[in-house]
């Protein structure tokens, strides 16, 4: 009945590793190759492309001419990427405690409810609902005197004279609220689908013995919804890292670059600027930068399960 | 094992399906390259001169929003001259840029276009990737079609290339029922304007709509050509400094001004037109693009809404400087169809052609034999080119790329927390500096 | 006592969490001449919400792309999750040598800004006449969900015990039918979880539409769409916010229409 997750079984597997090596390499390999190719021909190709500009200046026309290093020392000697790395920074940390937590928690409460999806349903909403409405909306809401000002002073509170996205570090807070607004349920959903893959035996047993509420949240279900939780938190660290459409459309990076993200700040010197070298070594540092990040990450909780 | 055995129907049908619909894919691409191939069939390389009667020309554009006004124009010249535009809008004009740099490396390469005059365009004419139109430009200065005005924005090195998409004039718009509210006229002089954002502010009206993103340049235009229209052009040239006390002396007008509370907030979310329906700011310093804004939305010139042209700050200058705009539309020199594109740009220039392009926009237009139905552009074109008024190039193409984009961030920041404006100005000097002396 | 806590908790937050969807239904329901940033807050509802909606759809010719925008979000992340399922398949289940490696190497294709890499994929697929094909669009749209698709996938196979595949080894299954008849049924939510995600995630694609497509029956839909709302002629905002809630329709129709799929019980109970 429970053929799901029972690591302890598949440490002491009735085949030995070496011969599972041997019998499935090849098909392993058909089985890996599509994904493996395609990625690699359209994602990895066009991106070697940029690692050269990075060592060139080139404004879209012509040939790049080679510059050596000089973009990088550019790049570093600026002072506006400080601002970026600091709110980037914030971006990670807000993604991961905001929109995760909030997931999450949605996800305990709703996953094993009645009517449980219905619930959910609020939440998910947002992320079906296009770009152009949602960057229009909270444009709406947060300008100066907007809908959140009216409200606020609507209801008596206090914040209703606070000029949302033009004070810094003001504005990538209230951002990384409107972003949390959309990834919420999608985390949630990815926490369901974990929860939902839990066996009924374990958690009932729990059950039995008198666990309950954060008790049986945190020695059955936390440690059993690792896999997702991985997923969930790996992704968000790479998507924060990324951060550029929501602050592109709200602010711009502005004013005066005090809300930008280093996806912003290599999008403005690459497409704005036109020069493409530069941005293209930002754009490097930041591939580095989540590369370390993921790799870290994902190496630590994929290899205390199973060494693959 | 068995459960694993059950849906095995179900999904050879969506199989079957998704190979259906792949197929439907694959046939719309094959359509489409037939399309794209279009207007070009004839004048193929190994068709030497042959140049086609008729067909379609693709046609690129940064103002994605105008499809419909092209639509008009592309129907008026198929019957014309036999020759429709397909039309592909880019609605980021900075995503729209580098698409059209790199299609010039293709077999796609943009057989019409528009672009920006300035440095944009110098950098295709260096490159030798636009046509040299300097015929087309003879033909219509000899006829008339074309302003002599004009012609310094599209010469690089002492030959044209493009025609004119568009010019529009920037003036001041403002709304009739707030004029009219506080008996107000169109002011003849700045202290005029000026007593006129005094009486509107202190009812806690902000007099004028200004923004931090993008069109942060425009009140820094204003004022600085309105003040020392030499100096804004030095400043253009890299002949005077940001630094300059001239420019300090302005950005301190400036800073003052926003102080007043003559200005609405900078990152009002409405649309510029909706702003003047809506009565939340009187006035709005726009070129005249706008007027078809704020026809689209059904308000009417000299009720709703009306404009005049800004008196100049300093009361001594000979002639008000007016700020213009004027952007190219262009032929790739490599296009395959480059001929025919070419006939088009000439049957672009007539007065017939301009005077559906400026009526379908409402806009006033740079050929001056096309007859524009509004009528105060109608006269806003006629006084333009009087004595009276100075053209001054707008900043936004005055400027070259690189100290443009500095100073578009540094003027936002400057509009959001006006104070001290010497670190800024230092700021897009340095900018300036970089840009200068790479020269 | 707890038993009313939970859905009123639930419900309230929901309720907030509606709030800017509500703005943009109210919004979208004016008429642009009656549209005012002073009274956003103010309900409306009705017919003017229907004219506007017809508005955006006949000023951005949206009908022409909104066939090959359901072509390249239904296949894209169709291909998409068996590609990455079969990732997942190979590293978890198959122990694909070094699979720690090519793990990373796919997902490593979610790293890279996609706006650097919008340029040279231009270029490459106009040198290999992709662009502007639906194909073009469909492998383009397949690839950039492959990285998300091979995650979940690989992480929720780790989840399905060990002997699930040694059984089906003795019972003489070849690997394609453990994958196809196995583990594929057994991970339905999460297949699911992936398709919808992907889906609408390549439906409000405007980036990758806009670099490599240009006619209007290749091009999808937010290109289109968001011309609409631009420097030179925009349309009004009412206008704007009615097409982004059209076309935002089927994607949160696509979400109702899977929510049973994600109730208790029929996820992986039924195993």
């Amino acid at each position: 009945m429970t053929l799901l997750r029972q690591p302890e079984r598949a440490a002491t597997s009735a085949l030995p590793a070496p011969r599972a090596r041997s019998t499935y390499r090849w098909s392993a390999w058909g089985f890996t190759a599509p994904g493996v190719l395609i990625v690699a021909v359209l994602l990895y190709l066009p991106f070697l492309w940029t690692t050269y500009l990075s060592f060139t200046r080139y404004n879209g026309l012509g040939a790049p001419e080679w510059l050596g290093l000089a973009n990088y020392e550019q790049m570093f000697s600026d002072p506006a990427l400080l601002t970026s790395l600091r709110n980037t920074a914030l971006w990670v940390v807000g993604t991961i405690v905001v929109p995760v937590g909030l997931g999450l928690l949605i996800a305990v409460l709703t996953y094993d409810m009645r009517f449980g999806s219905w619930f959910r349903l609020p939440f998910l909403i947002p992320y079906a609902i296009s770009g152009v409405a949602v960057g229009i909306i909270w444009s709406f809401v947060l300008q100066t005197d907007g809908a959140l000002s009216q409200a606020l002073s609507f209801l008596g509170l206090p914040g209703s004279d606070s000029r949302w996205l033009l004070d810094a570090p003001l504005n990538t807070f209230v951002m990384i609220g409107a972003a949390a607004w959309q990834a919420s349920g999608v985390n949630a959903l990815l926490f369901v689908i974990g929860l939902q893959s839990i066996p009924k035996e374990p958690v009932e047993a729990a059950r039995v013995d008198g666990a309950s509420g954060v008790r049986l949240f945190r020695s059955i279900l936390w440690p059993m919804l690792r896999p997702l939780t991985t997923v969930v938190i790996g992704l968000s660290i790479v998507a924060s890292l990324k951060t550029f459409d929501i602050v592109w459309v709200m602010t711009e990076g502005g004013p005066g670059r005090s809300s930008e993200t280093l996806a912003v700040t290599m999008y403005r010197e690459t497409f704005v600027r036109t020069e493409y070298g530069l941005g293209a070594a930002i754009s490097v540092f930041l591939t580095v930068v989540t590369l370390i990040a993921s790799i870290t990450y994902l190496r630590r909780q994929l290899s205390e399960r199973r060494a693959v | 094992m068995k459960l694993t055995y059950k849906n095995t129907r179900r999904k050879s049908v969506i199989a079957s399906l998704a190979a259906g619909a792949l197929l439907l894919a694959a046939c719309g691409g094959d359509d489409d390259d037939g399309d794209t191939a279009g207007g070009g069939e004839p004048a193929g390389e190994s068709g030497g001169e042959q140049v086609a009667e008729s067909g379609t020309i693709n046609f690129y554009t940064d103002k994605a929003a105008w499809e419909p006004q092209f639509d008009e124009v592309s129907a008026a010249s198929e019957e014309a001259v036999g020759f429709d535009l397909n039309f592909s809008g880019y609605s980021d004009a900075n995503a729209y840029s580098a698409f059209i740099k790199q299609a010039f490396r293709t077999d796609e390469k943009p057989s019409l276009f528009t672009w920006h005059t300035g440095q944009p365009l110098k950098e295709l004419v260096d490159e030798g990737l636009v046509a040299n139109t300097s015929d087309l430009w003879a033909d219509a200065l000899g006829n008339g079609d074309l302003p002599a005005d004009l012609e310094q924005y599209y010469t690089v090195d002492g030959e044209q290339y493009c025609v004119p998409l568009l010019v529009a004039y920037w003036v001041m718009y403002y709304s009739t029922d707030i004029f009219e509210q506080y008996n107000l006229t169109p002011p003849q002089t700045w202290d005029e304007l000026i007593q006129i954002a005094d009486t509107l502010a202190a009812d806690g009206i902000p007099a004028f709509w200004h923004t931090n993103v993008l069109f942060s340049f425009v009140w820094f235009q204003t004022l600085l050509a309105g003040t020392d229209p030499d100096l804004y052009q030095r400043l253009s040239t890299g002949e005077a400094s940001y630094t300059d006390p001239g420019v300090v002396e302005v950005m301190e007008m400036w800073g003052d001004m926003i102080d007043k509370g003559y200005f609405s907030a900078p990152d009002m979310a409405d649309d510029p037109q909706t702003i003047l329906k809506n009565g939340d700011v009187a006035m709005l310093n726009f070129g005249t693009f706008f007027t078809g804004q704020l026809n689209s939305i059904d308000l009417v010139s000299g009720e709703d809404y009306d404009f005049f042209i800004i008196p100049a700050v300093n009361p001594d200058l000979g002639a008000t400087p007016l700020i213009f705009e004027t952007g190219p539309l262009c032929v790739a020199e490599e296009a395959n169809d480059r001929a025919e594109a070419m006939n088009y740009l000439d049957w672009w220039l007539t007065a017939d052609a301009q005077t559906t392009w400026a009526n379908s926009r409402g806009d006033v237009s740079f050929n001056p034999n096309a007859e524009v139905q509004d009528e105060r552009l109608a006269a806003l074109g006629v006084e333009a080119s009087t004595d009276s008024y100075q053209l001054i190039e707008r900043y936004f193409e005055a400027t070259p790329t690189s100290i443009l984009f500095t100073a578009l961030d540094a003027f936002g920041q400057f509009v959001t927390d006006p104070g001290d404006p010497m670190p800024i100005l230092e700021t897009i000097q340095a900018e300036a500096d970089a840009h200068w002396g790479s020269q | 006592m707890t038993r009313f806590v939970r859905p009123a908790f639930l419900g309230l937050l929901g309720l907030v969490w509606l709030t800017p969807i509500y703005l943009i239904v109210v919004n979208a329901s004016r008429l642009p001449s009656e549209y005012s940033s002073r009274s956003v807050w103010k309900p409306a509802f009705g017919p003017d919400l229907w004219q506007n909606m017809t508005d955006a759809w006949e000023r951005a010719d949206l009908s022409a792309s909104a066939l090959s925008t359901a072509i390249y979000s239904v296949l894209g992340p169709l291909i998409a999750v068996l590609i990455g399922a079969a990732v997942g398949f190979a590293i978890v289940a198959l122990r694909l040598p070094h699979g720690f490696f090519w793990f990373v190497l796919v997902f490593g294709g979610t790293i890279f800004p996609l706006q650097m890499i919008l340029m040279p994929l231009f270029v490459g697929y106009a040198e290999t006449g992709l662009y502007n094909t639906r194909l073009g669009l469909i492998l383009v749209y397949t690839v950039i969900a492959v990285p998300f698709s091979a995650f979940v996938m690989r992480n929720f196979f780790s989840g399905i015990a060990r002997h699930v595949f040694e059984a089906a080894v003795v019972d003489g299954a070849t690997t394609w039918r453990i994958f196809w008849r196995i583990y594929l049924p057994m991970s339905a939510s999460a297949l699911v979880a992936i398709f919808i995600l992907q889906a609408t995630f390549i439906w409000n694609d405007l980036l990758l539409g806009l670099t490599l497509s240009q006619s209007s029956d290749v091009r999808p839909l937010m290109p289109a769409l968001t011309a609409l709302q631009s420097t030179y002629g925009g349309s009004a905002m009412p206008t704007v916010l009615a097409g982004g809630l059209l076309v935002s329709l089927p994607t949160v129709v696509l979400f109702l229409a899977t929510q049973r799929i994600f109730s208790r019980g029929l996820a992986l109970g039924q195993f």
